[in-house]
């Protein structure tokens, strides 16, 4: 296919940029300030705040690890359809740094004696192994201990520094520098491939320590996977908001148009039936074997107070968003598609919200103004650090030897 | 194109333009010519010879199906507890052979992938042959082939039914219903091609009967249009097939509660294992076809070589699903588990389990060099070492779990009867015979679909850059 004609010029907005970055930082010092608060106030030495803390931190990381996704994978297929949003794609994986801050909390409930006694840990319930599980959790002391998780932190969150500063170096090189020979790309097309081999164990073992060992007698080996489904749901939903908003005051206007969004939509579409099927296979599985090692974790997921959730889970994140995102109509009209798209971030935090809280508080829903304000804070967080990188960057990786392909694209 | 000094031109070939999909003479009719002559000639001499091979090996499955049925499962090795011995392993192994082809023409097609359509027709050709012989093996496992219609939930006056709640009944759906949309899609997409073959056709008989199955398509725009809408339609229906097929058949497995084999990563790692073994078949069929038949110009070094990304790709994905597993045994805390895996590794099956390992996660590890990407000889070792390590472990995952039974007075080690080899090799036989004589008689690539590929198929075909 020929490319048209590009016009390869910056897109620059740093003043609207600077605006929503400082929303970003109202939004994260408000939430999380409320959150700790609201915690403190509880008189519970902050356990609910913390746990509210991690799915807001869950909920950030998803994003990050989206885009690092995304990154990768447009350039391991050497695709040509996602030239013009991928910038996007970039800022997004390139707020480590930001998501590293927000992991320094999580250093307290590791450190801390505070609820040891009674929960085993203010968050993680194996730091001092407690309750009818004590020997079993006591077993896995050699991977779940203070020390080696704080060390595995550490360097899942250089990892992805070190893969975000890489391939956003190289982006903005090829943007300036206009190497005719295009090595910058060549070279981000020769790291993506080992670079996701890095991403999907990182991911999974993040996933475990993170996520997983909140109920740490429980084990599944697709949990990675199904986080991962998370990730990259998330960030298309967040492609899709920051290329309307963006075309909104203005910018972008030719860059991105329907075949693009088309694009986003049927990811979208796509992982919302593989998020589907990895979480019933999750699910089947243990249900249909029955063993009582596994069982505990969907056990107190589907009795009491839980129960009306989880079923409504696979009515909000399957059915609605499935036949939602059916129609081409749908998918071609950008307003109405970030529509779906804040829809899928809101149930895609659910799915979060649903996987840790129970394991806090079995016998009751928590849901309160504190997971809302932490999540709020969490998010604002994301948008500081996402949109700080528009001050100085283009919006549009118009360097890109694609750009041409990607602006000629048509869907079929 | 300024400055490429620094760069090879291949390099910059795979990120800016890479080498056209189709090959040699520029010219369309020159690419129905190339295709529609292997069905009208005679052909090679090679093809005899490998088809008399092929028919051979088919009689001596025959012959042990014939012996097994008078005689009964007991001239296999089956035994208790490996109950399910090699008739499950070739079971597995055979559908997983037939991923790639619905996936080849499903979903990449909705990913858009050019190249897919020189190596479409060929693989789905090649799944529905590979869901042939997977079909025949649960069948001749029963035991009393002649109450197999039991499977189907008929009626009958015994009032019996199947079990709906076990994965083995589903598997029956599940496989048939992948067997038909793979069928369908690939009749659909040969319906045009068969029309030039009509329209060609020198011989009565031979216009008769490709006339017949080309549904009276005169090429006209209206056709054409419904036949892109219905192809696009059967694309999106037939790419959860893909992952549902060998879904279901890991649930055989992952919903018991036996050790190694109840994990929730097995669905999405069989179905990576699936396209993985599938690719490679691909690769080993199409390496020789394209010489023998001529097809160095539609099937290209390039469409090779991305095969053997994917084989790269997918051969990680297995890597990961065997590495979660083996870490989340000792994770789980579990000792039965732990212990089925650690006998997997050290047990007296280790020799099984290291061939898998080497076959399907280090072997294929050289293709990350692309000098060996685009060797011929390398691509085609590598392709029959996966297909090797990829039969091994559902050999693996089937017999050293079974053998270990939970009471130890219960173990048994499993070794296969001449029989069993007789089979296996067997039905490697019917897969060839079937395969032979599509490419004698059907057309092997979609003619009209690799016209698409090629520079007039673009509406800026000439214009300068």
């Amino acid at each position: 296919m020929n490319p048209v004609n590009v016009n390869r010029e910056p897109v620059l907005a740093p003043d609207l940029a600077a605006r929503v970055s400082r929303v970003g930082l109202v939004l994260a010092v408000l939430g999380l300030g409320a959150g700790f608060a609201l915690g403190a106030a509880e008189g519970d030495n902050l356990r609910h705040f913390f746990w509210a803390y991690l799915v807001g931190f869950a909920f950030f990381f998803t994003f990050t690890l989206g885009g690092l996704f995304f990154v990768l994978v447009q350039h391991v297929t050497g695709a040509k359809w996602s030239v013009s949003v991928r910038r996007m794609g970039e800022f997004a994986m390139n707020t480590v740094p930001a998501l590293g801050i927000m992991a320094i909390p999580l250093l307290y409930p590791l450190l801390t004696n505070a609820g040891r006694e009674e929960f085993g840990g203010l968050l993680w319930p194996w730091v001092q192994p407690h309750g009818e599980h004590a020997d079993l959790v006591a077993m896995k002391e050699p991977f779940l201990n203070v020390p080696f998780f704080i060390g595995r932190m550490v360097f899942y969150l250089l990892v992805w520094w070190l893969m975000a500063r890489f391939f956003m170096k190289r982006s903005l090189q090829q943007d300036t520098d206009r190497d005719p020979a295009y090595a910058p790309t060549i070279a981000m097309r020769k790291l993506s491939a080992p670079g996701i081999i890095v991403f999907a164990l990182t991911l999974s073992f993040a996933s475990f320590d993170w996520l997983m060992s909140t109920a740490p007698e429980w084990f599944s080996t697709i949990f990675g996977v199904y986080i991962f489904a998370g990730c990259v749901l998330t960030i298309h939903a967040w492609l899709v908001i920051s290329s309307v908003f963006l075309q909104k005051q203005g910018y972008m206007k030719k860059e991105v148009n329907a075949e693009h969004y088309h694009d986003l939509g049927k990811f979208m579409t796509a992982f919302t039936v593989f998020w589907a099927y990895i979480a019933f296979s999750q699910f089947m599985l243990i249900w249909y074997a029955n063993l009582p090692e596994e069982t505990g974790f969907f056990h107190s997921r589907t009795t009491e107070a839980w129960k009306t959730m989880s079923y409504l889970l696979i009515v909000t994140n399957f059915f609605v968003p499935f036949f939602g995102f059916l129609s081409r109509h749908v998918k071609r009209k950008p307003k109405m598609l970030a529509m779906w798209a804040v829809y899928v971030l809101i149930v895609h935090w659910l799915d979060l919200y649903w996987l840790v809280m129970p394991s806090m508080s079995p016998e009751s829903n928590p849901f309160g103004l504190i997971e809302v304000a932490t999540t709020i804070g969490a998010f604002g967080l994301f948008l500081w650090a996402f949109a700080r990188q528009g001050v100085r960057h283009s919006v549009l990786a118009y360097g890109d030897p694609k750009l041409g392909d990607c602006l000629a694209h048509e869907n079929y | 194109m300024a400055n490429t000094a620094e760069l090879t031109h291949a390099e910059l070939d795979n990120i800016i333009d890479p080498p056209a999909l189709v090959q040699g003479k520029d010219d369309l009719a020159s690419i129905t010519d190339t295709v529609c002559n292997v069905a009208e000639n005679k052909p090679p001499r090679a093809w005899y010879i490998a088809f008399l091979i092929s028919l051979g090996v088919l009689g001596m499955l025959g012959a042990s199906i014939v012996y097994l049925v008078i005689t009964g499962v007991g001239v296999w090795g089956n035994n208790q507890p490996v109950a399910w011995g090699w008739p499950i392993v070739n079971f597995v192994f055979w559908v997983g052979i037939g991923h790639a082809g619905t996936l080849i023409s499903a979903v990449l097609y909705l990913f858009r992938q050019g190249w897919r359509t020189g190596i479409n027709r060929f693989a789905e050709a090649m799944t529905i042959f590979a869901v042939i012989c997977a079909g025949m093996f649960p069948a001749i496992h029963v035991g009393r082939i002649w109450v197999i219609y039991w499977v189907f939930p008929i009626p009958n006056q015994m009032a019996l039914w199947p079990n709906f709640r076990s994965p083995l009944l589903w598997d029956v759906f599940a496989v048939s219903t992948y067997f038909s949309v793979s069928l369908l899609f690939w009749y659909m997409g040969m319906v045009p091609d068969l029309a030039s073959l009509r329209d060609r056709a020198k011989k009565k008989m031979s216009r008769l009967l490709y006339g017949i199955f080309a549904l009276g398509w005169t090429g006209a725009n209206r056709q054409w249009h419904r036949y892109e809408r219905v192809y696009l339609l059967l694309a999106a229906l037939a790419t959860p097939l893909v992952l549902s097929v060998h879904s279901v058949v890991s649930f055989d497995f992952a919903t018991s509660q036996l050790p190694g084999w109840h994990t929730t990563i097995l669905p999405p790692y069989f179905v990576a294992g699936a396209i993985f073994s599938g690719f490679a078949m691909v690769v080993t069929l199409a390496v020789p076809a394209r010489a023998l038949f001529g097809l160095r110009n539609l099937i290209t070094m390039r469409h090779l070589e991305l095969m053997n990304k994917v084989i790269l790709a997918t051969g990680l994905m297995v890597g990961y699903a065997y590495a979660m597993e083996f870490f989340i045994s000792w994770y789980s805390g579990n000792k039965y588990e732990g212990f089925a895996f650690v006998n997997r590794a050290f047990g007296s099956y280790a020799w099984a389990y290291w061939i898998m390992v080497s076959c399907n996660v280090l072997v294929p590890q050289i293709f990350w060099f692309k000098r060996f990407r685009r060797s011929i000889p390398v691509m085609f070792v590598i392709s029959i070492f996966v297909n090797i390590g990829m039969w091994f472990e559902r050999f693996v995952i089937v017999v050293t779990s079974l053998n270990r039974d939970f009471l130890p007075s219960s173990w048994h080690y499993f070794s296969p009867t001449y029989v069993d080899f007789a089979t296996l090799i067997g039905s490697f036989g019917l897969f060839l015979t079937l395969f032979l004589l599509f490419c004698r008689f059907l057309p092997q690539v979609a003619i009209a679909e690799v016209k698409l590929q090629t520079p007039h198929a673009h509406a800026h075909h000439g214009d300068d850059h």
